[in-house]
């Protein structure tokens, strides 16, 4: 059995940072799927969870202008069905299809995906590439922050234990840019990345990339960009030579565990593989 | 490589047409299962009933310096807190007659609980059983133990070496074999060629879906019921012999099994029911978690494979020297047996006159190994069935064409010298599962195509000179249904659907008209274990006796009344006709009701006694082991990502001579299951210790496959009808699994030039081959 | 701490009005409660044997808190259907072989309804996708998907002739 804790529904969003701010060991629990594993491992001793995905602050996802909202209690399923994530956000989209499997995806949240930062976050390299900004509240306040200044270290956030996570903040990119998402596990579904990537990718009408992002996750203690690689690309075509040269800087941006080294061979793979498809699609467009 | 196979002609084969038997009818145990009606062993309560706990070492090695359960015990809720003093020091005996290994095991069994020294994660130290399973888990935690940890070893060849800690006085070793056939210096001075290479395998966790479970209670006779989900009846003999009790107090209500393949055939959660039914004259109920069935019961040995082959140029084996070196883990449980298994299967298929088989497996401070279907087979065929590939590739031969020159046929002997009697269809098989690949698939630069197939042949039925038996009793009822009671444990296979399928075969009435009472040690004749392979050959052979008895009872009758002659009658659709004017007949309700009015018996217990023999000669390792053998064949074609080491197995079809399929559907499950598990063995599946801690210890880190890692394995069911089974049956179960894994590695072996000679074949190892072979190609030195 | 909380579950055809622990899982309530066809298999969201339709939705109830579950409307497999009459999704997995062990039927059958409430007609690929929760370990899948696939095939016809839904 799970250990005893205390369960608290608070009535508001106040009502639940004030819940956060004032019980001893209080945690946020919306899904669970990754918070009542932890329980019961042990690895979270809970005094009380405290529901929130439930808060109308914590649900739905809205345009306001050229952003896009996504309520941090937002399931993995919800972002599949939305036809805006979809149209607008692809390269979150194909994330959220290789996220865990379909029954979980009807509980995790988006939220609590950021909030646990497993190295292998499904949803991490791809809200990096969408630039994204974490929105939290406290009793203190709220404030907003880049995805990579939020994790920190493994399975740690700059989430102060009073912070509940209210959304995940994007800029939706421009109708040019190609978002693409690659993720290898030990097997096709339902298992943790060995290495996934996100790359978005945007060109002028000449063909040169304006714009370029590249994150990639468990392949290093936290998912991270690969600021180097992107400069390679900006300004230039995406001719074969930059390609190898983004895909080899990004492979040693990665930091993989001893032992796993080969993980640099499967980002710089996976890299290229999904560069190379870009610019095949790239072309396509400009005919 | 395996392209553009003909698949040879089947040999002639008279099959007789049967009416329920050959057909896929919907198995008597689906729609309870479907609808959830199913009773599994945790789905059970009784009134008053206790909640069990077991508290377990944390180290893999050590002395339990202090143990003082007095605060637990007093914890308001604790019903009663049992250590080995409680049990007087009781032990699991493997409950089989007959040989054992050559090493003496005596005092290695596992104690219930220990209670001086530990052995591995996991090993049982004392029971709790309580008002509910919060106060049981907060009684574990008031236990008070310390321990001493003591050396420990992690590895069977090093277990092995003078040096190593001993787990039992005098050495490691548990169980020894040697194979000594034909003259082997000359066959390999004979040789061409000699080819020499050495496979590992790691541990192989069962995953049954069903975490072990039970409920047990002392009833009005003083006798302790157990109903529990197990692959063996009879254990209520061990569990007698540890409790001290008769064994006619002992009973065990099997539950229809949540999946088992071996791992429910060593005694699991009984043995600790019993004690605390008895302890407490409670109903206690004791289910693992998953992690618990994960770290306290068995896993398939991990073995180290050496083939030193002698070859001619056209591929003929000349001569064959083989180790094997098996894991144990920290108790033997049925390591003997399973290296057995492997050591009488070591040569594979093929005729090899020149042989020698070395096999020793060793304890070391790790999960316990025991069963798991196929019991050593599949080892054995990952060291054959790789080492042929190698051979094939080191001759420039075509792998099929080495197979061929080098199967076993019907009449020749297999490495124990034991000739095989029925058909012997390598060929037919390994032809038939080539051929259904079709179209190979182009390879890129980065994404290899690869091919790859086993050939193997694996017994069913138990060791011979275990002298197998089977119960069965069938009853016709005066409404013409029928009753049938065995003590067979279904564990998901359709155990007890193929008997019935049986009985409405021989007895002429629709399978909706069979009624079945299975696997309760009081009231179902004992039909032996559901393992091996055994029970539609030992079971069905029982209840084919038993209602052939009825049959000539009720057809004897039915020529009285009818005045046809015996020979000239059949039943069928519920009622005896003459074959020749099926309106001549008498409906099998009229004549049950008239053979009760006339006292003639409708109901009859048999017993199949599969064949006696005695051991094996202890100086060659000859002589017979088994009743007979399955053939068959695997093959599969793959993609391999030379960039990121992922492997996409694109088909995968498999073809058994099954003798005769009694529900076809089911032998295709049996075919299709086992060869997943076999897929997940050479890609995904490790279960991993590190310095005797588990590393894998839930279904979050042991991965098994899911429904879209592979396509459906394309099921080709040929049929002999040559088996020892009922109407010709071979058996299914186990083989199932045997040749999936090498066939993968040899495809991957195929796909990338070079072999890993290690599983799974993770991603990590494909690189590392990858980078092994670029090496060659760019002739530098590797 | 940790009173237990009353709360109300409408599970199948039954309405419990029931006070749980916070620490209790929707998985062990329902059992407790009978509905032993919800399995237990890992509890930890792994492997699907213990799926039920939450408010429609196919979850792991192992993955819920018993609490977080007040005021649903639950489904387990055993509310589809019975011996006598079988959904017919159910009936579909027993006549296609689907069913051996039966351990992860359940769990099965309750994502299949899931996706052919939305998907009358998917492809085998959206089966497997659909199914990709739950673990098999008995099958190797095949004759499952053979069983969906039949499911939706009745299904199909059943509406042409009006008869039951999904």
């Amino acid at each position: 059995m799970l250990p005893m804790f205390d369960y608290l529904k608070p009535r508001s969003l106040d009502d639940a940072l004030a819940l956060i701010a004032t019980t001893p060991k209080a945690f946020p629990i919306a899904g669970g799927t990754n918070l009542l594993v932890d329980v019961r491992s042990g690895k979270v001793q809970p005094e009380a969870l405290v529901e929130v995905g439930f808060l109308d602050e914590l649900c739905g996802i809205r345009k306001e202008g050229g952003e896009i909202v996504i309520g941090a209690g937002t399931t993995i399923a919800e972002l599949l069905s939305d036809p805006m994530i979809e149209s607008q956000l692809p390269v979150l989209h194909a994330a959220s299809t290789t996220f865990a499997n379909t029954l979980i995806r009807n509980r995790a949240t988006i939220g609590g995906n950021l909030a646990n930062n497993a190295p292998c976050a499904d949803t991490a390299p791809a809200l990096l590439v969408l630039d994204a900004s974490v929105e939290l509240a406290s009793v203190r306040g709220k404030r907003s922050i880049k995805l990579e200044e939020f994790l920190t270290s493994p399975f740690e956030t700059v989430r102060a234990v009073d912070e509940l996570i209210l959304a995940v903040r994007v800029s939706v990119p421009p109708r040019a840019a190609i978002g693409r998402f690659r993720k290898m596990g030990l097997r096709k579904i339902s298992c943790m990345a060995k290495v996934d990537v996100a790359v978005l990718l945007d060109f002028n009408s000449e063909g040169i990339c304006v714009d370029a992002r590249i994150a990639m996750g468990a392949a290093s203690p936290v998912a991270r960009r690969a600021v180097d690689a992107e400069a390679t690309l900006v300004g230039n075509p995406l001719h074969p030579e930059r390609i190898r040269r983004a895909a080899d800087q990004t492979a040693q941006a990665a930091v993989p565990r001893p032992g796993s080294e080969y993980k640099q061979q499967v980002v710089r793979s996976m890299v290229t593989k999904l560069l190379d498809d870009i610019a095949r699609e790239g072309g396509d467009r400009r005919g | 490589m395996l392209e553009h196979v003909t698949p040879k002609p089947l040999p002639d084969v008279d099959l007789p047409t049967l009416k329920q038997v050959g057909k896929p009818l919907r198995r008597v145990d689906a729609l309870g299962k479907a609808v959830g009606a199913t009773v599994y062993a945790a789905d059970f309560a009784m009134p008053n009933m206790l909640h069990a706990k077991v508290f377990r070492s944390p180290f893999p090695s050590a002395r339990i310096a202090k143990l003082d359960v007095e605060t637990a015990r007093a914890l308001p809720g604790v019903a009663c807190v049992m250590t080995g003093e409680d049990t007087h020091g009781a032990k699991l005996n493997t409950d089989l007659p007959g040989q054992t290994g050559r090493a003496a095991r005596a005092g290695s069994d596992a104690p219930v609980l220990a209670s001086d020294i530990v052995r591995y994660v996991g090993e049982p130290i004392a029971l709790v059983a309580a008002e509910s399973i919060a106060i049981a888990e907060q009684a574990l935690r008031l236990i008070e133990v310390e321990f001493e940890e003591l050396p420990a070893v992690f590895d069977p060849e090093d277990a092995l070496r003078p040096d190593a800690p001993i787990l039992f006085e005098p050495d490691n070793v548990v169980a020894k074999y040697a194979i000594r056939k034909g003259d082997l210096a000359a066959g390999m001075a004979d040789a061409d060629l000699v080819v020499e290479n050495t496979f590992t395998m790691p541990f192989i966790e069962h995953a049954y879906l069903e975490p072990d479970a039970g409920v047990a209670w002392v009833d009005e006779q003083g006798v302790i019921n157990i109903r529990v989900c197990t692959q063996v009846v009879e254990h209520f003999r061990s569990i007698a012999r540890a409790l001290n009790v008769p064994q006619n107090k002992i009973r065990i209500r099997g539950t229809m099994v949540g999946g088992g393949f071996g791992s429910k055939e060593d005694v699991t959660v009984e043995i600790f029911l019993a004690f605390l039914a008895r302890e407490t004259g409670r109903p206690v109920k004791l289910e693992y978690t998953r992690e618990e069935a994960f770290a306290a019961t068995s896993k398939r040995h991990p073995f180290v494979v050496t083939h030193r082959t002698g070859v001619k140029k056209d591929g003929r084996i000349t001569a064959s020297e083989i180790k094997m070196v098996a894991d144990s883990g920290a108790y033997p449980y049925l390591t003997p047996y399973v290296l057995l298994y492997a050591t009488g299967m070591a040569a594979g298929p093929y005729k090899v006159d020149n042989l020698h088989v070395d096999s020793v497996a060793a304890a070391t401070n790790q999960t316990f190994t025991s069963a798991f279907r196929g019991f050593g087979g599949p080892q054995a065929a990952l060291g054959y069935e790789q080492q042929m590939d190698e051979i094939a590739k080191t001759l420039g031969l075509d792998s099929l064409e080495v197979r061929r020159i080098n199967y076993l046929k019907r009449g020749e002997t297999t490495t124990t010298g034991q000739e095989v009697k029925s058909a012997a269809w390598s060929e037919e098989c390994a032809t038939r599962a080539v051929h259904a690949l079709g179209d190979r698939a182009p390879s890129t630069e980065t994404r290899r195509i690869g091919r790859g197939m086993a050939s193997y042949f694996q017994s069913y039925g138990r060791i011979m000179w275990f002298h197998d038996t089977s119960q069965a009793w069938v009853g016709l009822e005066q409404d013409g249904t029928v009753v049938l009671r065995c003590g067979v444990p279904d564990i998901g296979a359709g155990q007890s659907n193929s008997i019935c399928q049986i009985a409405a075969e021989l007895l002429g009435v629709p399978l909706e008209r069979v009624t079945i009472y299975s696997t309760d040690s009081a009231v179902t004749p004992l039909a032996g274990t559901s393992t091996a392979t055994r029970q539609l050959y030992m079971s069905g052979n029982a209840v084919t006796l038993a209602c052939n008895e009825i049959r000539s009872r009720l057809l004897k009758r039915a020529s009285e009344s009818l005045g046809v002659a015996e020979e000239a009658l059949d039943l069928g659709e519920s009622r005896v006709f003459a074959i020749s004017d099926s309106s001549k007949a008498i409906d099998l309700p009229d004549l049950a009701k008239l053979c009760a009015s006339e006292g003639i018996g409708l109901s009859h217990l048999a017993q199949f006694n599969a064949p006696f023999t005695d051991g094996l000669d202890p100086e060659t390792g000859q002589g017979d082991i088994w009743p007979d053998f399955t053939f068959g064949a695997h093959a599969v074609e793959l993609a391999v990502d030379t960039e990121t080491g992922e492997i996409e197995l694109l088909k995968s079809a498999a073809c058994h001579d099954v003798g005769r399929a009694i529900n076809p559907a089911a032998v295709r499950g049996q075919i299709c299951g086992g060869s997943h598990q076999g897929l997940g063995y050479a890609l995904m599946e490790d279960f991993e210790l590190k310095d005797g801690y588990i590393q894998t210890p839930s279904f979050a880190e042991y991965l098994i496959p899911t429904v879209l890692d592979f396509p459906t394995t394309d099921a080709i069911i040929l049929e002999s009808g040559t088996g020892v089974g009922p109407f010709g049956a071979k058996g299914i179960g186990e083989p199932a699994l045997t040749p999936a894994a090498p066939a993968v590695a040899n495809a991957v072996a195929d796909a990338l030039g070079v072999r890993i000679h290690d599983l799974p074949l993770t991603p990590k190892r494909i690189l590392d081959a990858v980078q092994r072979s670029g090496r060659k190609d760019d002739g530098t030195a590797e | 701490m940790a009173d237990p909380i009353t709360i109300t579950l409408r599970v199948n055809t039954r309405v419990h009005n029931i006070g749980v622990e916070p620490r209790a899982t929707l998985l062990h309530t329902l059992r407790e409660l009978g509905h032993t066809d919800v399995k237990n298999g890992c509890e930890i969201g792994e492997c699907g044997a213990c799926a039920v339709l939450l408010n429609g939705e196919p979850v792991n109830s192992c993955m819920v808190l018993a609490v977080q579950a007040d005021g649903a409307t639950i489904t387990t497999n055993a509310g589809l259907g019975t011996m006598e009459k079988p959904h017919l999704i159910q009936a579909a997995f027993a006549d296609a072989g689907a069913v051996q062990c039966g351990f992860c039927t359940p769990g099965m059958v309750i994502a299949t309804k899931a996706l052919l409430d939305r998907n009358p007609n998917p492809s085998e690929h959206e089966i497997r996708e659909a199914l990709s929760g739950n673990l098999c370990r008995c099958t190797g899948y095949g004759q499952i998907v053979d069983g969906v696939k039949l499911a939706a095939k009745r299904l199909a016809s059943s509406r042409q002739t009006g008869g039951a839904s999904c």
